[in-house]
């Protein structure tokens, strides 16, 4: 059984990890699609469904905890313009 | 030594480009558009090929090739460590494990055009694919079919093997477009001949982003028994495909337009009712004896993948890319004029958005977008100086298709970098435009097309 507060866990773990991907369009990406999916999913009743949404939350959150170990690993040598626009 | 030292810095001092003059005159519109000021953290300025960007250009070609994901690159990189065993080989367990990965694959790539996995063979890309259909499909029924329908505004390696072909002695029909893009459907019907072997349609164009009318097409190619075969490598995972309703024979499917890894591709080759094909690649028979060679398993698991994952995000994608597209075209509209868009804005796939600027010169405005990653005309004809020819088969006038953008908006293009790049864009036509002469000529009502030019 999912509660609210496993959820809304698990909601902030995949922002977290979103937030170290060192690429600027993958980062935006991450953030967006963390976002809108728990959004798309808010008023799911069915407690099958949720459980399903929520055993996915979790693949994807060791999915990018895994790939952002390897895309630290590489560094970037220069930053995007987007990003140096924000400074 | 101290002498030495002196006298560098001498040299230096006096050799050194005074600023203000290089700013002064501009001998050509090129050098103009190039000038421009340098960021506050110039540090991280990047000089390549005689440019000097301050930072990463905002990406924005995603029909040439597009980043890879990182749920792809996550599952590659498992495969890559683990299913190093041949895929074909039968007799232990690194050749069975590589092989339930590429059979894995292969239904995800089967799920997302709605076919069966049997139907699907994976090559090293579209070109191939492409190039295995129509030279493949040619030989094989030579003796009683020697002609071959396609369009004008086909990719260039499907142009090239009909080309190939011609010289084999077989007959080519090119179709024109129309002025949208879209293919004439009672012209392709007289097109047909009872010895008309292929008819190859590309289902979204990676220049201009149209949507060929395939179901029409596709019923068009069933009433007269002739295979059809799509170059789906922009299509698949953009907009809905299904090999049933389209009624094609052959697709061509590529890994890297999808968020995948590059080197790897698919074509469907259709089992009920059969076609057969001749192999351009001969060897041990693996794929079906149409494509021999050993798979590349974490490629081709990437590339299932990628098809998966393109098959749960394409709503998702679709609505973002569309809200992104009226937001790039809007800007730009609403601050320029003389403004068009190539090719037929309703049946369009968002993510492709081809736009000339009338009384700019192309160089000159692509040489001014150094901070935007974008293309004109497509990769395979950039090289030469000709306009592409797929605005030409438009009926686009030479100085519009020179002058012509492809904006390529993905999964990952955020709104600030449209906005940035409707801002670089704006900045520099605005720019290029008050440099014209032939612009103001039009701002005082003169109509170009009927000036007498003198002669000297």
């Amino acid at each position: 059984m999912v509660d609210k507060g496993q959820v809304i866990s698990l909601c902030r773990f995949l922002l977290r990890a979103g937030r170290q991907y060192p690429d600027y369009n993958i980062r935006e990406y991450a953030k967006r699609r963390t976002l809108d999916g728990f959004r798309m999913n808010k008023n799911l009743t069915d407690h099958s469904k949720v459980e399903d949404a929520y055993a996915e939350g979790k693949k994807q959150l060791e999915v990018v905890e895994r790939v952002v170990k390897v895309y630290l690993a590489y560094p970037p040598k220069t930053k995007n313009i987007m990003e140096l626009k924000l400074q | 030594m101290a002498s030495k030292a002196i006298f560098s810095t001498l040299r230096r001092s006096l050799t050194k480009p005074n600023r203000a003059v290089s700013r002064r005159h501009h001998l050509s519109t090129s050098s103009a558009a190039t000038a421009s000021e340098p960021y506050a953290g110039d540090e991280h300025a990047i000089v390549m090929k005689g440019v000097r960007i301050s930072g990463r250009p905002l990406y924005l070609d995603m029909q040439s090739t597009t980043p890879l994901d990182p749920r792809v690159f996550d599952a590659m990189n498992a495969s890559s460590i683990y299913d190093y065993g041949n895929p074909h080989s039968r007799t232990h367990l690194y050749g069975w494990e590589a092989e339930n990965a590429v059979e894995v694959a292969r239904i995800q790539v089967a799920k997302l055009i709605g076919a069966s996995p049997k139907e699907i063979v994976f090559l090293s890309g579209a070109t191939e694919a492409n190039n295995t259909v129509v030279k493949g499909v040619m030989h094989f029924y030579k003796d009683k079919k020697r002609h071959v329908i396609t369009t004008q505004t086909e990719h260039k390696c499907v142009l090239d093997s009909c080309r190939h072909l011609q010289q084999e002695g077989f007959e080519v029909t090119y179709l024109p477009v129309r002025t949208d893009g879209l293919v004439d459907l009672e012209m392709l019907r007289e097109a047909i001949r009872p010895d008309t072997g292929l008819v190859s349609v590309m289902a979204v164009n990676n220049e201009i982003g149209v949507v060929q009318p395939m179901e029409e097409i596709g019923r068009i190619c069933k009433e007269h028994k002739v295979p059809f075969h799509t170059d789906a490598a922009q299509a698949i995972g953009k907009i809905p495909v299904d090999v049933e309703k389209w009624n094609v024979s052959f697709m061509s499917m590529s890994g890297h337009k999808i968020y995948g890894p590059k080197g790897i591709g698919a074509m469907y080759v259709r089992r009920r009712p059969r076609v057969r094909l001749e192999p351009l690649m001969n060897g041990g028979g693996q794929e079906r004896g149409l494509r021999s060679g050993t798979l590349a398993t974490q490629q081709v698991v990437g590339f299932g993948v990628a098809c998966e994952l393109a098959m749960k995000e394409m709503e998702y994608d679709e609505k973002w890319i569309k809200r992104l597209q009226e937001r790039l075209l809007n800007g730009v509209r609403e601050k320029l004029d003389g403004v068009v868009v190539n090719g037929s804005l309703e049946s369009r796939y968002a993510g492709n958005l081809n736009l000339s600027f009338a009384y700019v010169e192309g160089e000159s405005l692509l040489m001014g977008l150094k901070e935007v990653a974008v293309s004109s005309g497509s990769a395979c004809t950039s090289a030469s100086l000709e306009p592409s020819y797929v605005l030409r088969a438009l009926g686009v006038d030479e100085d519009m298709a020179h002058t012509s953008i492809r904006f390529g908006i993905g999964r990952f293009t955020t709104e600030e970098e449209i906005d940035k790049a409707v801002e670089l864009t704006v900045k520099q036509v605005e720019k290029l435009r008050e440099m014209s002469p032939l612009y103001e000529m039009v701002k005082e009502g003169i109509d170009i097309k009927n000036i007498q030019w003198s002669q000297h």
